[in-house]
């Protein structure tokens, strides 16, 4: 046994050779006859980005767990953050909100069973949400209301206030069985054997992959992918010699020469959707302890004014990333959110010295000898933090330096590691920070303004602060964004004052400096698989690590004959 | 016996003093997990909210609570017990389990490719030492090339031509893993193929250190008397070679052996990043990055152990081997 396959190998190895001398460099086909590329044609083999070894957790509340979210674990519905639309019926077929927003009934889909053969009912749901009352540590999404079931099919929600912006966070709940979990602590129990409803089940697991099965009893109808597996790797980087050598299906990172992947590698295209806005964040609060020239709103503005977007894309991102608008709604899928009073809609993608200086001198800045402004002495230099190893951030920030100096403005950088990093950004010990701000569970900018805008989630410096770091307070800002949370996410027309108001603040005090919206970019095999998300079918976000998404995705695919 | 006891008490003070660093270290490491975490999930496309942190921190116990002295009382209590404590990163994994399951691949990789380099190296040195100032000798820079070059250089250039551009070897990974691991055929097979690259590494790029110490010692033992005498009395040059001169020139390379087996543990990071191999080595990075306190100390008692104990066992054999050393007891 052990002769004869070290020989094939062998073989292999000299037939791969053989192919070299003839064809020069055909490094795809090179991949075949690897290990992992292997499996038949309807397994998709997926890098998430594991580094090392996966310790086995398939527990949908923790923190650690290494998949089944979506996959296994079903929600009611699917959030499509990457455009706005519907939500997906799952588990749910359809949900009401009551007038004031403090009941949410939602029917459930008739005839599901978990795969073990148990019939899912009402029920489940009902626990899952006692569930995460009971044990605060898995109430992730802050879950604070009562599910009851009224019959098999229907669930009511009810809220002491009106929770209508709680609403995709718990319809993207996964739900669990009660007849395995009732017995269970959530919080400890890594679920070796997972039962779900989801259209995977676990087939094995190993620390170096883990295996799903199609369910062939799926509600949906069995998928047509019948086997996927999550391998784990050293990092990206192994990643791209994955894609490289042809044993990996779907990784979503960086390649080198993404712009000609389908050019260097037939087999394979690369897809991008921007999503994460990348911003200059300031310690902007001198109130709450900030201090440097950060804290001025002009020279927030100034830098903003000072940047060639254009150049910063080409040189940082390899024209990955996209534009994006001063207000942070997500241009374009939702620009339908940008007040009418915002002029400019989107963030310049050249520099505009001439602004800068202007915005600089009205506030009382002056030229100094060496090029620099200065005011009262203080030079206009400002520090940026980075994390060691971000490589597309660091040359962001060369280009930048470089730009800024043109408009009299002196950036330095400051490299640290991520834990440092990290550390810093929440203590406010900071003066710029790049960053990127993140979506909320569904396709609305008010996730987003609460997250980072919000003075509940900043703090004084030298205390941890929440998401919103740059410790932006603005008490207008505050309560536009709590009137929002009390209105129908339907009713556009009652919530677009309180954007407006938020968008015209977010603009003129600008304590994240927009620089453009960063792409996530997903390089998946398109000679094995067809039916990824394009431009005209953008059914979910196109990022295998991001759970809920993938699952969409892994259902659509069909693998090629 | 007083030597042994010795040497034993001596190796109790040092575990001590390791053990104390083991605590203090990590703990001096800016951040905190709970932060590491959320910043993790956020990168990962999570949504993190208040209540998502207040969650994580229920969850994982939050900062350390307790004074620092009451942590290392209960620190060296548990290690006593044979507790490392629960891993924040693998939560709720015990960092026992965590490490069990990839030790035993740094073990066989780099504890054969050790052991192939040295042997390799002592045998070649001996032989290379014996005819000092011939074709032989160019060995010595040759092997000393390979392991001056970057380790991670040679790795990857090995890795490109070997595996990418002739396809000899599997590129990455520690089998096929679609195979089940265990005591079968197909799986053994699968894993010696692909730990003959990444094994290859390490032999090339510490081969030379192993030679040259040897060759060396070989050269000056070759001067001593006896083997003069050894030589007048018309033993063979084949005995001389063996049962005086590399026997005696081999004492240090032993020392140098036990010590390097001792690292083993720790070892393999860089070669488990070139060639995405499982072990203990992704394991020591993922500990450090996401500041998970109680798996580095797992890791770092693991390596301590196993370089205190390699040194312990060779002060040991050291005193039976060569009768010089416990002269004095």
């Amino acid at each position: 046994m052990f002769l004869t396959r070290r020989a094939g190998a062998l073989l292999a190895g000299a037939a791969a050779l053989t192919l070299m001398v003839a064809g020069c460099s055909s490094g795809a086909s090179a991949g075949e006859g690897g290990s992992s590329g292997g499996g038949s044609g309807s397994t998709l083999i997926a890098y998430t980005g594991q580094a090392g070894d996966y310790q086995i957790n398939f527990n949908p509340f923790s923190p650690s767990k290494i998949g089944g979210l979506g996959t296994i674990y079903e929600p009611l519905f699917f959030y499509n953050k990457a455009q706005v639309g519907d939500p997906v019926p799952l588990l749910g077929t359809e949900f009401s909100w009551n007038d004031d927003g403090t009941e949410l009934d939602v029917t459930l889909r008739d005839g599901v069973t978990w795969s073990d053969g148990e019939a899912f009912t009402a029920e489940d749901v009902a626990f899952t949400f006692a569930m995460m009352q009971k044990y605060p540590a898995v109430n992730g999404s802050g879950f604070e209301g009562t599910a009851t079931a009224a019959d098999d099919t229907h669930v009511t929600f009810t809220f002491d206030e009106p929770a209508f912006v709680r609403g995709p966070d718990i319809l993207s709940t996964p739900i669990v069985p009660e007849h395995l979990w009732s017995s269970i602590d959530p919080t400890t129990d890594v679920i070796e054997h997972p039962v779900g409803t989801g259209a995977y089940t676990l087939d094995n697991f190993k620390p170096q992959a883990y295996t799903l099965a199609a369910n062939p009893d799926y509600w949906g109808g069995e998928p047509a992918v019948k086997t996927v597996r999550f391998i784990s790797l050293s990092g990206n980087q192994a990643g791209a010699d994955a894609i490289a050598a042809g044993t990996i299906d779907w990784q979503t990172g960086p390649i080198p020469d993404i712009q000609n992947t389908h050019t260097n590698f037939p087999d394979y295209d690369a897809y991008t959707q921007a999503q994460n806005q990348m911003v200059l964040a300031t310690c902007s609060s001198a109130e709450l302890g900030c201090t440097g020239p950060q804290t001025d709103p002009a020279v927030r503005q100034a830098l903003y004014y000072a940047m060639d977007r254009t150049q910063l894309n080409k040189l940082a991102f390899m024209d990955t990333a996209s534009a994006m608008s001063p207000t942070f709604a997500l241009t374009p899928s939702q620009d339908s959110f940008v007040s009418d009073s915002i002029a400019e809609k989107q963030v310049p993608m050249t520099a505009q010295a001439d602004k800068s200086a202007a915005l600089l001198e009205a506030d009382g800045w002056a030229k100094g000898a060496d090029g620099i402004y200065a005011k009262d002495g203080e030079r206009l230099s400002l520090t940026v933090e980075v994390v060691t190893g971000w490589t597309d951030y660091i040359t962001a920030l060369d280009a930048i330096t470089s730009q800024a100096k043109d408009a009299g403005i002196e950036i330095k950088t400051s490299q640290s590691s991520w834990n440092e990093w990290t550390e810093r950004k929440g203590k406010g010990n900071f003066q710029l920070v790049i960053d990127s701000l993140w979506q909320g569970p569904a396709p609305d900018p008010y996730y987003l303004y609460n997250y980072f805008f919000d003075s509940s989630s900043g703090a004084k410096v030298g205390e941890s602060a929440g998401n919103n770091f740059a410790r932006y307070s603005n008490a207008d800002v505050d309560a536009a964004i709590e009137a929002l949370a009390a209105l129908d996410p339907g009713d556009t027309a009652a919530r677009q004052p309180y954007f407006d108001t938020i968008e015209e603040a977010v603009v003129a005090d600008m304590p994240y400096i927009p620089i453009l919206t960063g792409g996530t970019t997903s390089i998946w095999n398109t000679a094995k698989f067809s039916g990824w998300p394009s431009d005209d079918d953008l059914y979910a976000f196109p990022a295998v690590w991001s759970a809920l998404d993938a699952a969409e995705i892994f259902k659509k695919l069909t693998p090629a004959s | 016996m007083r030597y042994i006891l010795r040497k034993l008490g001596f190796y109790v003070v040092a575990l001590w003093a390791a053990l104390t660093l083991n605590f203090a270290i990590p703990r001096l490491m800016p951040g905190n997990p709970v932060d590491i975490m959320l910043a993790k999930l956020q990168q990962r496309g999570g949504v993190v909210t208040p209540a998502t942190r207040k969650a994580y921190t229920l969850l994982l116990g939050g900062d350390s609570t307790g004074s620092l002295w009451s942590q290392y009382v209960s620190y060296l209590k548990n290690l006593a017990h044979g507790d490392l404590g629960v891993s924040v990163s693998y939560y709720p994994a015990k960092v026992s389990d965590v490490i069990m399951q990839s030790l035993p691949w740094t073990l066989v990789l780099v504890g054969v490719a050790t052991v192939i380099a040295a042997l390799l190296g002592v045998l070649l040195g001996a032989v290379v030492g014996w005819k000092p100032g011939t074709w032989l000798d160019s060995l010595v820079p040759a092997t000393t090339l390979m392991a001056a070059v970057p380790y991670f250089w040679l790795a990857l250039i090995l890795a490109y031509v070997l595996a990418r551009v002739l396809g000899w070897f599997p590129l990455q990974g520690g089998y096929d893993v679609v195979l089940d691991a265990g005591w079968n055929g197909p799986f053994i097979a699968s894993a010696i193929q692909h730990g003959v690259l990444p094994a290859l590494t390490i032999v090339l790029a510490s081969i030379g250190g192993w030679l040259m110490g040897m060759r060396n010692m070989m050269v000056s033992t070759l001067s001593e008397d006896y083997v003069l005498t050894a030589d007048a009395k018309g033993l063979s040059p084949m005995k001389i070679l063996r049962s005086y001169a590399a026997r005696n020139a081999v004492l240090p390379s032993v020392a140098g052996f036990a010590i390097s087996l001792g690292f083993v543990v720790s070892g393999s990071v860089i070669t488990e990043q070139v060639f995405s191999y499982p072990g203990i080595g992704g394991r020591l990075l993922g500990a450090v990055t996401n500041n998970d306190y109680a798996l580095m100390q797992g890791l770092f008692l693991f390596i301590t152990l196993g370089v205190l104990g390699a040194n312990l066992v060779v002060d040991l054999l050291y005193g039976l081997i060569d009768p010089r050393t416990r002269a004095r007891s």
